[in-house]
């Protein structure tokens, strides 16, 4: 792993049975390439699974997540929010799958990706899909890959805070749904270092 | 305090301020009325810095510095404020996070120690109390889920709790019921001084009769085409802005 790069859970395949919950979140710091490869199976009715996940990436660090959430069972639910911000000539995809098998009715299946880039070098690419072979269900995904905000950032510095603090909140702000509780300072600590790049 | 001297400002390449001349000088307070695009919110986002506003020609002076070569911040911590007519929202940001922000900045900018957490909490309460805030305010998030009246006690909180030297309310009023309004002209009272002016941007008359300013301007196309007292609102109300 080195430098604490990410900590727990981990890239894998995964089952939930019948009435059991997953929860999974990841967290992807400066400082390495990563692929991180999940595929999680519903198996038994009711089963829930809800990741998420926080990536910041910068210098030439290539990150590379691909996620299927397969929904095998009836009346199973997942959640899925990846927030990152690419800065520096980092690469970032983001690949999501949810497929819900024929069976697999009343499912309900939500994915979003959103992503800041930083940097003209730094590249992302988002891919979600949505393979529904049942009729009776709710999903729905999202994307999208932006800036920060001018009007945001200006209403800060019409306050006093200056630039750079500015878009470290405006950071902070895009990834606050996203990052697990405690690890507050840690993270700004990681984007200090990514605006420096 | 400050002095605006011929100024001229586009906006994607359309002159919007065409001229501009104002002196206001410490402790007057200025109303600034005019009908829509006259150039009253481009004249605020001039003097705040905001992006995307270009001065083509005139100067600016505050406090004796030239004001156009600063920084928002600068301009902030030279004691500039601006309350917004569309405050921003800022989602996962608490208002105390933020104002903790603005307000240790502005104390770095000036030499002083930052506050400490209980100090700054202290202060914050009081401001809280002055604008009429929940208890639960403080760790709500900037302006997410706030209603148009509570957006707007929040930029008087704000200001409260900066204690700028100069204020610009950029209709501040628009959208407030009676007992907001009344709140806010409170606030905006509260902060008045023989060393702090003001300039209030606004359409109305109603905000002006619970803060009397000492001087009202008439902005049409981008100049100021009257100047007067108080009568110059009544004149307003009665016959509209044509009649300039």
């Amino acid at each position: 792993m080195g430098h604490g790069k990410y900590i727990a859970p981990q890239k894998g395949k995964y089952q939930v049975a019948a009435g059991e919950t997953l929860e999974l979140q990841f967290v992807v710091l400066p400082g390495e390439s990563e692929d991180i490869d999940v595929s999680v199976d519903l198996t038994g009715p009711g089963a829930e699974v809800h990741l998420k996940g926080l990536y910041l990436c910068g210098a030439d660090e290539k990150v590379n997540f691909r996620i299927l959430v397969h929904h095998l069972a009836p009346g199973c639910h997942s959640t899925q929010l990846f927030n990152g911000i690419a800065g520096g000539a980092a690469q970032v995809s983001f690949h999501g799958t949810i497929v819900v098998a024929p069976d697999a009715q009343k499912t309900e299946a939500y994915q979003e990706n959103h992503n800041i880039v930083l940097t003209e070098r730094a590249k992302v690419e988002t891919r979600p899909q949505l393979e529904i072979y049942a009729d009776d269900v709710k999903c729905s995904h999202g994307a999208t890959v932006g800036q920060l905000s001018e009007d945001e950032r200006f209403y800060m510095r019409s306050r006093g805070i200056p630039d750079a603090q500015a878009r470290r909140l405006q950071m902070l702000s895009f990834l606050s749904p996203v990052i697990p509780a405690g690890r507050e300072a840690e993270i700004e600590q990681a984007l200090e270092k990514l605006q420096g790049e | 305090m400050l002095e605006i001297r011929n100024l001229h400002a586009s906006v994607e390449g359309k002159e919007i301020l065409k001229g501009l001349d104002l002196k206001v000088g410490p402790g007057e307070v200025h109303a600034l009325m005019g009908p829509n695009g006259a150039g009253k919110s481009t004249l605020a986002a001039v003097l705040t810095g905001r992006p995307g506003y270009e001065v083509t020609e005139g100067t600016v002076l505050y406090k004796g510095q030239d004001l156009l070569k600063m920084t928002p911040e600068e301009r902030a911590w030279a004691g500039l404020f601006l309350s917004f007519q569309y405050p921003v929202e800022i989602p996962g940001v608490t208002i105390t996070a933020f104002m903790k922000a603005a307000v240790n900045a502005k104390r770095k900018a000036a030499g002083e120690p930052e506050l400490k957490a209980a100090e700054f909490l202290k202060l914050m309460k009081e401001k809280m109390a002055l604008v009429q805030m929940k208890a639960d305010f403080a760790k709500r998030e900037v302006n997410v889920g706030f209603s148009g009246g509570e957006k707007k006690r929040n930029e008087i909180f704000q200001m409260a709790l900066l204690e700028p030297s100069f204020a610009l309310l950029d209709e501040t009023d628009s959208g407030l019921d009676v007992d907001a309004l009344k709140i806010v002209a409170d606030g905006v009272n509260a902060l008045r001084s023989p060393e702090r002016s003001a300039i209030i941007v606004t359409h109305y008359h109603k905000l002006l009769e619970y803060v009397q300013p000492d001087f009202v301007h008439v902005l049409k196309e981008g100049r100021i085409v009257k100047t007067g007292g108080r009568e110059l609102v009544d004149a307003i109300e009665a016959k509209g802005f044509d009649q300039f």
